[in-house]
């Protein structure tokens, strides 16, 4: 039956009319010129008219009204994108995002802030910084890229080596969907189990969902920062010294780097003044408490020398560091300069690949005689190779494209990825094929065709051709596999988790989950599994950092209730080639899919643990009070070693055991001691022990009660014989849930109670829990098609929730 | 001498083929566009004007009439603050390219091309000649006055309803400082922020002055360029400058034959005036720029525009700003005040001056700076072009104002006209108690503080 809209656009845009009013619909030709384009210079057709809602409902109203025409929606922030994304075919409506620009205040004990996709990156840090916090993915383009189009993409950023990438920053997502539905990706921390959906929508490039708005997590700004510059006269030294920063345990926040035709653009653009007969130029920056910034930049300094460093200079003020930062993020700006066009590329291996791609990229740029400038984040392994030419000159445009495939294969032959934070888009769909396997590939289409049954949104992005010809299966490892070049580690699901830690921890490295038991007999999370890891999302006592299992996780072999094994993400510390299929599955149980093998990121282990002991006084009120200064002050606490935490003594509650990971050096446990002190007056006991002897003291009486996950302000809980446990939560602390997370409250039986609910987590010995059920909001319709798609025999574990029919 | 602007240069088709290829699209821009920042429509910022201009040049499809229509309303909105120019990391000359087009393509002049709504012409003519400002100055004050008495304080409001350019007009008359004439009121007002009591001595309160201390080593001569605007309606302003640049030690002359820049001419489509006024200037201080005299614009707008008279001007002419930033200036009393520096577009980006303001207000003891959230954003004066594009401009300046309220200071201060009317206007509406003042005023205060306690 022919559809009255689509056959007559007129009544389409009358329709948007009615809804946006004059000024939010733009149908005349200079607009569709102009967003017919963005930073890609890609383009695929004219769109049919431009709408800029100004708000949430707008925008749900409008797509709703576009899928009932069968017109196609792209979504849009600034168009800063560089594969594409936000270009538009023939005839589809752009929506753009510039009008919802809301920010919500500041939650500076949460450290959280919801804004509206249209807010830009730069925008949230700067409202967040009179309370000393910021966002912290910061993208290049961060001035004018908007958050919206962060989460799209999953964007990166230099400073992304310390912190993560976007999806690491994003607590929940509220969201439209193809039918306009108003929906929530039902997630109050970023630790609760399920399908993870914001792993799912965050950089799925708009072709599921658009997003209305976001729950970001900010970070603490540092007590110190302090910048090196580096210049080596070789190109694969200057590789070799990111790699071996890395590999000695340093944490720097960003290991950035320039290579020579770069650096000579930069200072054509801006006269810094740097060397320019260097091969390469390197930026390295740590942050955090003086003390320990200086020891690391003179570590560092040390060690880029070694490596071939000819100068090593360090910035002397704030403005000097805002200079060389300045460079870094204008260097992409700056390639106008060089020629009137390039392939701009985003390529990521594993770190210690990093130096033989370097010089096979030499070996490229001969071979197909094209100029090439580089920007690196060259700590995550991401590379930006820029390759020239003149489009008015077919020959050079045809060596360019050859040459810039040519080191995507040099790229993908080293185990990386075609993308790490670019996005596939339109510029990448071809090459995606060489990285995909066939299954998972499917999965991704069948992924797209529940979201998106009538292929209405930013159609023709992301996903080949169903026949594209996609790459094989990558073997899953057989046993416990250190990359230690690389700082990854792989292993099969049965692997001992205690056995790989104890082994990583040799080393100096570990995978950063404080579920960890330390010794097969002793702890937390003893006799588990990488698989369990990975299914149950076990979060331990805080000891982590960032979060959980999810931060460190790089690739997953999986298998589908149908028995076929798939395989997804990469061995690189960023990745954003198709769906994020690792993130999304990792905590779901194994109601989707069985997980069979997976690739961790190593961190650096902490030096020592401190242990503290102190009494609470009997007065209710004044305990809350100080508890809660004590969560606010642990919170903002530097958490390059893992996070401190807190623990409520479980008997009485007439103590409190605040555990603080650090460095083996006075200066640093002393300082938290002096601020305890401060906080709480004098302990009435402590202890410093080698990190690898914390067991001794994380014992089942000390965690079986109550712990405050700092770092994600979750509360998690274990009551050792006791079914209810309502007698025994203090009420004091029930009042400090109440007031810290209104979302999260205090119950009885609180996994059925209240969906997401995570407690007993963490040292569930042997425990197997319900997966939880979604929350208000979440599309159960979703839910229940995507266990067909992974399950379609209900072979898996099957919920209740997950049967019957669509509510 | 080369004019970077075609009314000189010749710039072909294929030229601006190859600057406009330098733009890399990577949409930097945006954030520092006024226009887009206002409209969250990407064809009012520069990457979107870029684009159009480049199909214009270099069609994709026949559409070339509709594309070059659109074109010229694009650009036409384009408020030529040049943010753009000093964001953009490859070095696209906007303003450069901008021009270009009306020279290498058949395109009718724009800034003739379309009229200016609502003000009348004879109004808009006349604004460049400094008696008309003047009378229009003192128009302004009867208006404020009269209205303030009839609808109260909605008089702002009340006068949106009538012809938008008009209403508008006498809107930003009636809020520049009254103490832009009388010595009196400026004293009486920044007394009171500072809560003291200056005693005002010496002849007439409107005309202290500052006294030139007689030991002063012969500094550097300097000719005065007026300026239309700061001569009309800030006379009091004006004036204090020289009084400052006396006491700096400044020999002052004032070739009487200047006129005004040209910049109003320029931006109301009026090409053959402008070349007149700059030809009478370039006549007036010839001598100057032989023998090496300074050439001092007071007003950011006027010394921005001379500067693009050619290289000669561009290395004679030196702001006000610039200029006493580099003197030795009187001695200065305390200050104790919050104040907000609002940089003007001809200031920043027209010619650089970044730091200059800001050292000349560290040097008054007692005064904190504050710096305002996007400091490189215009605040929608433009001249001209705030009467052309009422509403978005009442915006700007709306906007600009939050965010100068927003830091908690006690006083703004800038130094171009344009500005001071428009952000004077935003501050009505979003803050009210919080005054805006030129820069010279401020400075010339703290210079009469010190004088004032040294008298007898």
């Amino acid at each position: 039956m022919p559809d009255p809209i689509r056959e007559n656009p007129t009544a389409l845009l009358s329709g948007l009319r009615e809804i946006l009013g004059d000024k939010g619909l733009l149908t005349d030709d200079a607009a569709r010129l102009v967003y017919a384009r963005d930073a890609s210079h890609l383009t695929l057709g004219r769109p049919l008219a431009v709408a800029l809602p100004h708000d949430e409902s707008q925008l749900r109203r409008v797509v709703g009204l576009c899928r009932a025409a069968g017109v196609p929606v792209v979504c849009r922030g600034t168009g800063t994108g560089l594969s594409g994304g936000a270009v538009p075919g023939n005839g589809a409506l752009v929506v753009g995002t510039s009008r919802l620009t809301d920010l919500g205040p500041v939650d500076s004990l949460q450290r959280r802030v919801r804004v509206q996709p249209g807010v830009l990156n730069d925008g949230v840090s700067r409202h967040a910084s009179a309370s000393g916090l910021h966002f912290a993915p910061d993208p290049s383009s961060q001035s004018a890229a908007s958050i919206g189009g962060n989460i799209a993409e999953n964007a990166g950023g230099p400073h992304c080596l310390r912190h993560g990438v976007t999806l690491q920053h994003l607590v929940s997502l509220e969201w439209s969907d193809a039918d306009g539905r108003a929906l929530d990706t039902g997630r109050a921390v970023s630790v609760e189990r399920g399908l993870d959906l914001v792993s799912l929508l965050c950089g799925s490039e708009g072709t599921l969902g658009l997003v209305t708005s976001a729950d970001l997590k900010l970070v603490d700004n540092p007590a110190d920062v302090a910048t090196l510059l580096a210049f080596f006269p070789d190109l694969d030294d200057a590789a070799g010294a990111a790699v071996g920063l890395l590999g000695e345990g340093l944490a720097p926040v960003a290991v950035e780097m320039v290579d020579q035709a770069m650096l000579l653009a930069v200072e054509e653009a801006f006269g810094f003044g740097f060397p320019t007969d260097v091969a390469a130029a390197m930026i390295t920056e740590f942050a955090g408490q003086s003390e320990a910034v200086a020891e690391d930049c003179e570590r560092a300094s040390a060690l880029l020398r070694r490596h071939g460093a000819r100068e090593v200079r360090q910035a002397a003020d704030e403005s000097e560091r805002a200079e060389l930062w300045k460079c870094r993020k204008k260097a992409f700006g700056a390639v106008g300069r060089l020629a009137p066009n390039y392939v701009s590329m985003d390529v990521v291996v594993p770190l210690g690949e990093l130096p033989g791609l370097v010089r096979e990229i030499q070996v490229i740029k001969a071979r197909h005689g094209v100029e090439i400038a580089t920007t690196f984040h060259a700590g995550d392994g991401n590379l930006h190779p820029g390759v020239h030419y003149d489009e008015r000159d077919p020959d050079q445009s045809r060596r360019a494209h050859a040459a810039a495939d040519a080191i995507i294969r040099a790229a993908l032959d080293r185990d990386g990825s075609v993308t790490g934070e670019h996005g596939v888009g339109i510029e990448k769909l071809h090459v995606l094929p060489w990285q995909l396997g066939d299954e998972t590939a499917r999965l991704q289409r069948g992924i797209k065709e529940i979201f998106d049954p009538q292929d209405i949104l930013n159609p023709g992005k992301v996903h080949p051709p169903a026949d594209a010809g996609f790459a094989a299966l990558k073997p899953a490892p057989a046993g416990i596999d250190f990359h230690w070049a690389n700082l990854t580690v792989s292993a099969p699901a049965d692997a001992s988790l205690a056995q790989l830690q104890q082994s990583a921890m040799e080393r100096g490295f570990w995978i950063p989950v404080g579920t960890i038991a330390l010794d097969e007999g002793v702890g937390l999370g003893r006799g588990t599994t990488v698989g369990n890891l990975v299914a149950e999302l076990l979060t331990g006592p805080a000891l982590c950092p960032g979060g959980t299992v999810r931060d460190y996780l790089l690739e997953l072999w999986a298998e589908t209730g149908d028995g076929h094994l798939f395989h997804a993400g990469a061995p690189v510390f960023k990745n954003v080639a198709g769906y994020d299929l690792v993130h999304m599955l990792c905590g779901s149980g194994r109601v989707w899919a069985q997980p069979r093998a997976a690739t961790f990121q190593l961190r650096p282990v902490p030096e020592c643990l401190g242990y503290w002991r102190f009494p609470l006084p009997s007065d209710e009120l004044q305990d809350v009070a100080r508890l809660d200064r004590l969560a606010e002050y642990l919170a903002g606490r530097d958490g390059s070693l893992g996070g401190p935490m807190m623990i409520v003594d479980a008997q009485s509650a007439r103590s409190v055991v605040v555990m603080a990971p650090g460095r083996n050096r006075p200066w640093d446990l002393d300082r938290i001691e002096k601020d305890l002190v401060n906080l709480l007056g004098k302990p009435t006991e402590q202890i410093a022990l080698p990190f690898n002897r914390a067991s001794e003291i994380l014992t089942d009486e000390l965690i079986g009660g109550w712990a405050l996950n700092s770092s994600d302000w979750t509360f998690l809980s274990r009551l050792p014989g006791d079914e209810g446990g309502s007698n025994f939560w203090p009420a004091a602390m029930r009042r400090l849930i109440w007031q810290s997370t209104p979302r999260l409250v205090w119950s009885p039986d609180p996994t059925t109670t209240f969906p997401g609910w995570h407690a007993d987590r963490f040292c569930s010995e042997g425990l197997v829990l319900p997966p939880c059920a979604p929350a208000p909001g979440v599309p159960r319709d979703f839910l229940k098609r995507m266990k067909i798609l992974f399950d379609p025999s209900g072979a898996l574990e099957t919920p209740r929730w997950l049967e019957g029919q669509d509510d | 001498m080369t004019d970077p602007r075609p009314s000189s240069a010749v710039m072909d088709v294929d030229h601006l083929d190859e600057l406009l290829r330098q733009c890399v699209q990577c949409g930097l821009c945006l954030p520092h566009c006024a226009t887009w920042l206002a409209t969250g429509n990407e064809v009012q910022s520069p990457r979107g004007r870029l684009l159009l201009l480049g199909e214009l040049i270099r069609p994709s499809d026949t559409n070339t009439a509709a594309a070059s229509d659109a074109f010229l309303q694009a650009f036409d909105q384009c408020i030529g603050c040049r943010a753009c120019e000093t964001a953009c990391p490859s070095g696209v000359p906007f303003t450069l390219l901008e021009y270009g087009q009306l020279r290498a393509t058949e395109v009718p002049p724009l800034r003739s091309g379309l009229p200016v709504p609502a003000v009348p012409g004879a109004v808009l003519r006349r604004m460049d000649q400094t008696a008309f400002l003047g009378f229009l100055s003192r128009v302004g004050d009867l208006v404020r006055g009269v209205l303030t008495v009839v609808a109260g304080k909605t008089w702002r409001r009340r006068l949106a309803g009538g012809p938008a350019g008009t209403g508008r007009l006498v809107r930003l008359l009636g809020s520049l400082p009254t103490s832009a004439r009388s010595d009196t009121e400026l004293v009486k007002m920044l007394d009171g922020l500072c809560g003291r009591e200056t005693q005002l001595v010496g002849g007439s309160p409107n005309f202290v002055g500052l006294e030139i201390p007689d030991h002063l080593p012969s500094g550097p001569g300097v000719a005065f360029f007026r300026g239309c605007a700061n001569a009309g309606l800030l006379p009091g302003t004006s004036r204090r400058l020289r009084d400052l640049l006396s006491a700096s030690g400044c020999r002052l002359e004032e070739p009487g034959s200047q006129d005004c820049c040209g910049a109003l001419a320029t931006h109301t489509g009026r090409p053959g005036r402008a070349a007149d006024l700059r030809r009478r200037n370039r006549e007036a201080f010839a001598g100057a720029l032989t023998d090496g005299t300074v050439i001092v614009a007071e007003a950011a707008g006027c010394s921005h525009e001379l500067k693009e008279y050619g290289d000669d001007f561009r290395t004679g002419v030196v702001d006000a700003v610039v200029m006493l930033a580099g003197l030795d200036l009187p001695p200065m009393g305390s200050v104790p005040l919050k104040v907000a520096y609002h940089d003007p577009c001809h200031a920043r980006h027209g010619q650089g001056i970044i730091d200059e303001p800001r050292k000349l207000l560290a040097a008054i003891g007692g005064l904190e700076i504050v710096e305002p959230a996007e400091p490189e954003v215009c605040c929608g004066s433009g001249g001209a072009w705030g009467l052309r594009y009422p509403e978005l401009s009442d915006e700007l300046g709306r906007r600009k104002a939050a965010d100068l309220a927003a830091t908690g200071a006690d006083l703004v201060v800038t130094s171009n006209p344009g500005c001071l009317g428009q952000i004077a206007d935003g501050l009505q509406v979003i803050a009210p108690d919080l005054p805006i003042l030129p820069l010279t005023d401020l400075l010339w205060y703290a210079a009469l503080l010190r004088i004032d306690s040294s008298r007898p």
